[in-house]
C-alpha cells in the first residue's frame, strides 16, 4: 500500500513540470466555478427544507398570511412629545406611502400609524381606520391618545412613552431584504428631519450577514494567509519553500470552493468559513516536509533521493494525520443541519486534496526549486530555545504525576464548567456592538415590547371553535400570562380585537373592555369588524373560519434561551390549565426556528463528535497496532475539547453554531500533534534509545515542528479577531486557543503520561 | 320645403344603410351612464335573496347568505339599501343598512341583535370588502360614472354577445387602488359582462364576470356575478327570488326597522 502510493511520490519527481501543469489546470478548472457563487443566509436552511417544524413554519405563513418583516424605528427623544408632532408626522406618512410602493413590499399588510387600522366609536359612529392619513390635517396630541389607548398599536407601533413609532414592512422574498432596507434607507434620507431612524429585523441582520459575509471572505481570510506566510518564512527563511506551501493551501481552498459552488451548494455562512478552516490544515503538512526535507538535503545526495528519504518518512503520520482530520470534518455530516454538513464535506474534502497535493505538487516543486535554494541552517542545538525546550522536557519526566493530577484537575472542572454552557445564537448578535443592525436593535427594543415575533398557533380542530367564550377566554388569559413574562414584551391575539370592539362599542366604558359572553356576540363583532374595517387584518390571527388562532409573541431578544423559555412556559400551562375544548398547539416564526435548529445542532454536535472521536481512536490503535498507545494519542484532544467547552461554559460565551463546529477542528488539528509525537517517539525507541535520550532527542526537532505549527495557526487567524462579524471574531479567538492548548497538552502532558506508564510502554532505559 | 325633406331623407337613409359607425369617445360617457343606470337602478325597487360564496386563495370556503332591498330615489342618484344576513346562523338578523349619495360618502349603520346596539359606520374606503368578500362596496352599490374618465377602446365579441370595451381611469388616483379598469359592456342589455382591473403597475388583478343573466319581469339582470383576485380567491354570488317594483316603503330604510325586521319585506 505504502509501496504503491509512494510511487505517486516517484512519478511527481520524475515529470515534475507535468504534475505542476496538471494541478494549474485543475485549479483553474475549479476557480472557473467560483463566480457561479450564490449566498444564501437564510437561517431556515439550517433545517431541511422537509424538516416538520419547517414545514409547520411555512404552512403557518400562508394560513395567516404572514411575511418576514423589516422593522423601521423613528425616534424622537429631544422633546416631551416625541414623535407626535406635525412635521414629524407629516414625514412618516411620507416615508410610509413610499415604502409601500417598494418592489417586493408586501404594501397591503404594513402595520403602522397610516396602514393599521385603529378603532373608534366616539359620537355614536364607528370608524375602523389609521389614525394618520397623508396629507390629512390631524392632531397630533389626539393620534398619541388614541394610539395609546389600542392595544393593538400600543407597544407595537407607538412606544408607550411616544418617543418611538415604527413602520412593520412585509417582504415577500426574505433574499431581497438588503436591497429593501438600502431603498428604505434612501426614502428615508429623502424626507427625514431631527429624529432618528432606525432600521432592523433578523431578515435585514440575515441579509445584511451575507453582505458583509462576502466582505469578509474577501478581505480576512487572504489577510490570515498572509500572516501565515510571513510567519513560515520567520521560521523556515525562505521565500520559495513557504511559497509552496501557500500554493498548496490555496489551491485546497480553491479546489474544495469550486467544487462546493460547482455543484450547485450555495455559501452559507458555515461553508464561508471553509477557506479560514482549510488553509492551516492544509499547510501543515507541507511544514514538516520541508523542514525535514531541510534538515537532510546535501548537493550530493541530490533533491529527488532526498526526498524519497523524507516521504518515506513521513508518508504515514501524513496520511494518518490527513485522515484523521478529514474525519473529524466528516463525522459533522451525521448532523441534522444541512449547512454544517456542506461545510464538514467539504473541508474533509480540502484536507485530502491538501495531502494529495502535499505528496506531488511538493514535490514536484522542490524537484524544479531545491537547486536554486540556498539552504543555510537556521536553528541549532545549542541556541538558548533549545535549552529552554530541553528543560521543559526534562520538567515533564521530573514532574509527571503533578502534572497528570493537574490534567485531571482541569479536566473535572472543565467538565463541571460544560454544565453551564448557554446554547443560544441570535442573528443580530452576528453583527459587532456599533454595528447600525446593532444599535437600532437596541433602541427598538428598549421602548418596545420586542421586536421578534414567534407565532403559537392554537387549533381548535372546528369550525368556528373561537368564538366560544370559553376558548376566546382561554386564548386571552394564556396571552394575559406570556404578557407576565420578563421574555415576552407583547402579546397579540384576535382576543384583543374582540375586546376593543367591545370596548368602543359601549363608549370606551372600562366595565367592557373584556370578551362578551355569547359565541352569538363573539361572531357579530367580528362580523361587524368584517364589515367596517379590513377583514384581511382579522386573518392574520385568526383562520376565517374561525378554527385556528395565531397568538403574536413579540419577544425583546432574538436569543434562543429566551424562546425556549416561553415554550416551556405554554406547556406548562396547557399542561396545568387544560383548555375548554381540545386545542393543538405549535410553534412558527424565525425566533422559534432558530431556537429549533439550535437543539438540534448541540445534539447533532454531540453525535458527531463522539463518533469522530471513536473514528480517530480506531483509527489510532491502527495506525500504532497498540490499544494503548491509540489512547495514549487521543488523551491531549480529549482534554482540549473538554477545556474549551469548558472556558466556553465559564465565560459565559454562547454555544452558538461556529463554537459547536470548532470541535470538530479540533479533533482534526491536535491529534496531528499527537501523531507527531507518539509516532517520533516509538521511532527512537524503534532505533534503540533510552527513555532519557528519547525525552532529549523529542525536544529537539519534533516538538520545535509542532511549536511552529501551532503558532503558525494560531497567530494567522489573529485578523479575524478584528472582524465586524462575530462568528469570525469567534473562531478567530478559539482557533487560538485550541492550538494552544492542544499544543501543550501535547508537549507537557503526553511526555508525562509515558513516563509513569514507561514500563508498560517499554519506555525503560536500556 | 319638400327638398329638403328630401335630403333629409336621403342623408338619414346613407347613415342608416351605412355599416354602424364606430362609436367615438363623447359615447362612451353615454354607454356608461346606461349601463350605470341597467345595472343598479332596474326598476324602482328591488329584492333579491343572494348567496355569496367566498373562496380564499387556499380554497377556504365561506358561506354568507343575505336578502337586500333597493329603493332608488332617483335614477342614477339617491338610494337606499337594507341588507338583512340570514346565514350564518351566528350573524343572523345583523343588518346592513346603506344611503347613497352619488355626490358625498354613504351614510351607513349596522344592527347587532346579539347586544341590540345600531351603530353609524363611517364610510371608510369604498374599494374595501364587502362583507369579507372579493367585491368591493362600490361592486355591490355601483362607481359613480363621474369619478372616471371613459375611453372608448373597440366593439368586441364576447362569446354570444356583441359588447362595447370601454376604458375607465380615475380622475382621483389616490382614492382607488387600481390605475385604470376595462369594462366589457353588452350592447343590447348595456349590462357590463366582464371588468378587468390593472393595479399600479398596470398588471391585471381583478376580474369580475356576470356569468348567468336572465331576464326577470322584462329587466335583464345578472344573476351569477363573479369575482376573482389574479392568483388569489373568487367569491362567486347568487341571486334568488328576484323581484322589481315591489312598493318598498321609504320607512323601510329607517333604524327602526333595523331592530324591528321588516318580516314582510325579508320573506
Amino acid at each position: 500500500m505504502k509501496k504503491r502510493l509512494l510511487k505517486i511520490v516517484e512519478l511527481a519527481t520524475d515529470y515534475p513540470k507535468t504534475v505542476m501543469a496538471l494541478c494549474v489546470i485543475l485549479t483553474v478548472v475549479f476557480a472557473l466555478q467560483i463566480p457561479k457563487i450564490r449566498i444564501d443566509t437564510d437561517p431556515e436552511n439550517m433545517l431541511s427544507p422537509d424538516e416538520p417544524v419547517r414545514v409547520q413554519h411555512t404552512e403557518t405563513k400562508k394560513e395567516f398570511s404572514l411575511y418576514d418583516v423589516i422593522v423601521v424605528g423613528i425616534l424622537d427623544e429631544s422633546t416631551e412629545e416625541g414623535v407626535f408632532k406635525k412635521e414629524t408626522l407629516e414625514r412618516i406618512a411620507r416615508i410610509t406611502e413610499e415604502i409601500q410602493r417598494i418592489d417586493g413590499v408586501v404594501g397591503d399588510d404594513i402595520l403602522s400609524l397610516l396602514t393599521t387600522d385603529d378603532i373608534d366609536a366616539a359620537g355614536g359612529m364607528l370608524t375602523i381606520k389609521p389614525l394618520l392619513e397623508a396629507g390629512a390635517d390631524v392632531d397630533p396630541e389626539w393620534v398619541k391618545e388614541r394610539a395609546l389607548k389600542n392595544p393593538l398599536l400600543k407597544g407595537v407601533i407607538v412606544s408607550e412613552d411616544g418617543k418611538l413609532t415604527s413602520i412593520y414592512v412585509p417582504i415577500e422574498r426574505k433574499d431581497q431584504s438588503y436591497r429593501i432596507s438600502r431603498e428604505i434607507g434612501s426614502i428615508i434620507d429623502k424626507y427625514k428631519g431631527t429624529e432618528e431612524y432606525h432600521i432592523t429585523g433578523l431578515p435585514v441582520a440575515e441579509d445584511t450577514f451575507g453582505v458583509e459575509m462576502f466582505k469578509e471572505m474577501t478581505i480576512s481570510a487572504p489577510l490570515a494567509g498572509l500572516l501565515i506566510f510571513l510567519l513560515m518564512l520567520f521560521f523556515f527563511r525562505s521565500v520559495v519553500r513557504v511559497t509552496s506551501a501557500m500554493i498548496v493551501a490555496l489551491m485546497s481552498v480553491i479546489w474544495a470552493m469550486g467544487l462546493l459552488i460547482g455543484t450547485g451548494f450555495t455559501v452559507h455562512i458555515m461553508s464561508s468559513m471553509i477557506p479560514v478552516f482549510l488553509m492551516p490544515i492544509a499547510v501543515v503538512d507541507s511544514i514538516h516536509i520541508l523542514s525535514e526535507f531541510h534538515d537532510r538535503y546535501s548537493p550530493d545526495k541530490g533533491v529527488k533521493a532526498t526526498l524519497l528519504e523524507v516521504m518515506d518518512e513521513l508518508f504515514i503520520p501524513m496520511l494518518f494525520t490527513s485522515i484523521t482530520s478529514a474525519a473529524g470534518f466528516l463525522s459533522l455530516i451525521t448532523t441534522p443541519i444541512p449547512p454544517v454538513r456542506v461545510f464538514g464535506a467539504f473541508v474533509a474534502f480540502g484536507i485530502l486534496v491538501a495531502w494529495l497535493l502535499t505528496i506531488t505538487f511538493i514535490p514536484a516543486w522542490l524537484m524544479l526549486t531545491a537547486k536554486k535554494m540556498r539552504l543555510k541552517k537556521t536553528e541549532h542545538a545549542t541556541s538558548s530555545f533549545n535549552g529552554i525546550l530541553q528543560r521543559a522536557g526534562r520538567f515533564t519526566i521530573r514532574y509527571s504525576r503533578p502534572i497528570i493530577a493537574g490534567a485531571v484537575v482541569v479536566f473535572l472542572a472543565s467538565v463541571y464548567f460544560i454544565t453551564f454552557t448557554v446554547v443560544n445564537d441570535n442573528p443580530v448578535k452576528w453583527f459587532a456592538e456599533g454595528h447600525p443592525i446593532r444599535i437600532a436593535d437596541k433602541v427598538l427594543n428598549k421602548h418596545f415590547g420586542g421586536t421578534y415575533m414567534a407565532y403559537l398557533v392554537l387549533d381548535g380542530k372546528k369550525e368556528g371553535a373561537f368564538k366560544d367564550p370559553e376558548v376566546m377566554g382561554y386564548l386571552e388569559r394564556l396571552s394575559d400570562e406570556l404578557n407576565k413574562l420578563d421574555v415576552v414584551g407583547k402579546t397579540i391575539s384576535v382576543a384583543d380585537v374582540v375586546k376593543k370592539i367591545s370596548f368602543e362599542l359601549y363608549g370606551e366604558d372600562p366595565a367592557y373592555n373584556r370578551l362578551p359572553d355569547s359565541a352569538k356576540k363573539i361572531s357579530q363583532y367580528l362580523f361587524l369588524y368584517e364589515m367596517a374595517g379590513d377583514p384581511e387584518d382579522l386573518f392574520h390571527l385568526v383562520t376565517p373560519s374561525y378554527s385556528k388562532a395565531n397568538l403574536w409573541v413579540q419577544l425583546k431578544s432574538g436569543d434562543n434561551m429566551d424562546m425556549q423559555k416561553v415554550v416551556q412556559f405554554v406547556e406548562d400551562y396547557m399542561k396545568k390549565n387544560p383548555p375548554p375544548e381540545e386545542l393543538g398547539h405549535s410553534w412558527a416564526g424565525l425566533t422559534y426556528l432558530n431556537m429549533v435548529w439550535q437543539e438540534k445542532m448541540v445534539s447533532g454536535m454531540i453525535k458527531a463528535l463522539t463518533g469522530g472521536a471513536i473514528t480517530v481512536l480506531i483509527m489510532m490503535v491502527i495506525l500504532f497496532r497498540s490499544v494503548i498507545w491509540g489512547l495514549i494519542a487521543v488523551v491531549p484532544l480529549t482534554l482540549t475539547i473538554v477545556f474549551i467547552y469548558g472556558l466556553v461554559g465559564i465565560t459565559g460565551k454562547d454555544y452558538d453554531m461556529p463554537i459547536a463546529v470548532l470541535s470538530s477542528l479540533t479533533l482534526g488539528v491536535s491529534v496531528d500533534f499527537a501523531i507527531h509525537f507518539v509516532g517520533r517517539t516509538r521511532e527512537f525507541r524503534e532505533a534503540g534509545y533510552g527513555w532519557n535520550e528519547i525525552v532529549s532527542r523529542m525536544f529537539g526537532e519534533p516538538v520545535r515542528a509542532i511549536i511552529k505549527n501551532m503558532f503558525v495557526v494560531a497567530v494567522g487567524f489573529m485578523p479575524l479577531l478584528f472582524s465586524v462579524l462575530v462568528p469570525y471574531r469567534t473562531v478567530g479567538f478559539f482557533f487560538a486557543s485550541i492550538m494552544v492548548t492542544s499544543g501543550v497538552a501535547t508537549l507537557i502532558l503526553l511526555p508525562a503520561i509515558m513516563n509513569t506508564l514507561k514500563r508498560r510502554l517499554k519506555l525503560e532505559e536500556v | 320645403m319638400v327638398k329638403r325633406a328630401i335630403t333629409t331623407i336621403a342623408l338619414l337613409s346613407i347613415v342608416l344603410l351605412l355599416p354602424p359607425v364606430e362609436a367615438s369617445s363623447q359615447d362612451a360617457d353615454r354607454i356608461i351612464e346606461k349601463s350605470n343606470l341597467a345595472s343598479y337602478y332596474a326598476a324602482d325597487d328591488g329584492k333579491a335573496k343572494a348567496r355569496m360564496e367566498i373562496k380564499d386563495r387556499r380554497g377556504r370556503t365561506r358561506v354568507r347568505e343575505l336578502v337586500m332591498l333597493r329603493k332608488d330615489i332617483e335614477d342614477g342618484g339617491r338610494q337606499n339599501f337594507y341588507i338583512y344576513f340570514t346565514a350564518p346562523t351566528d350573524i343572523k338578523g345583523m343588518v346592513f343598512m346603506v344611503k347613497k349619495f352619488p355626490q358625498r360618502d354613504d351614510d351607513r349603520w349596522l344592527y347587532i341583535p346579539a347586544v341590540d346596539l345600531i351603530k353609524r359606520i363611517v364610510a371608510r374606503d369604498k374599494r374595501l370588502s364587502f362583507a369579507g368578500s372579493h367585491f368591493t362596496y362600490e361592486d355591490v352599490s355601483g362607481r359613480s360614472p363621474q369619478d372616471d374618465t371613459h375611453t372608448f377602446l373597440r366593439e368586441e365579441r364576447l362569446g354570444d354577445k356583441d359588447t362595447y370595451v370601454i376604458k375607465n381611469t380615475p380622475k382621483d388616483k389616490d382614492e382607488v387602488e387600481f390605475s385604470y379598469y376595462i369594462v366589457w359592456i353588452d350592447k343590447k342589455t348595456y349590462l357590463p359582462l366582464k371588468a378587468e382591473y390593472y393595479d399600479k403597475k398596470g398588471r391585471l388583478y381583478k376580474v369580475l364576470k356576470a356569468e348567468k343573466i336572465e331576464t326577470i319581469e322584462g329587466i335583464p339582470t345578472a344573476v351569477r356575478i363573479k369575482a376573482e383576485e389574479v392568483g388569489g380567491g373568487t367569491t362567486v354570488v347568487e341571486f334568488t327570488d328576484i323581484r322589481y317594483n315591489l312598493g318598498i316603503p321609504d320607512s323601510i330604510f329607517t333604524e327602526r326597522y333595523l331592530r324591528k325586521v321588516p318580516r314582510r319585506w325579508i320573506r
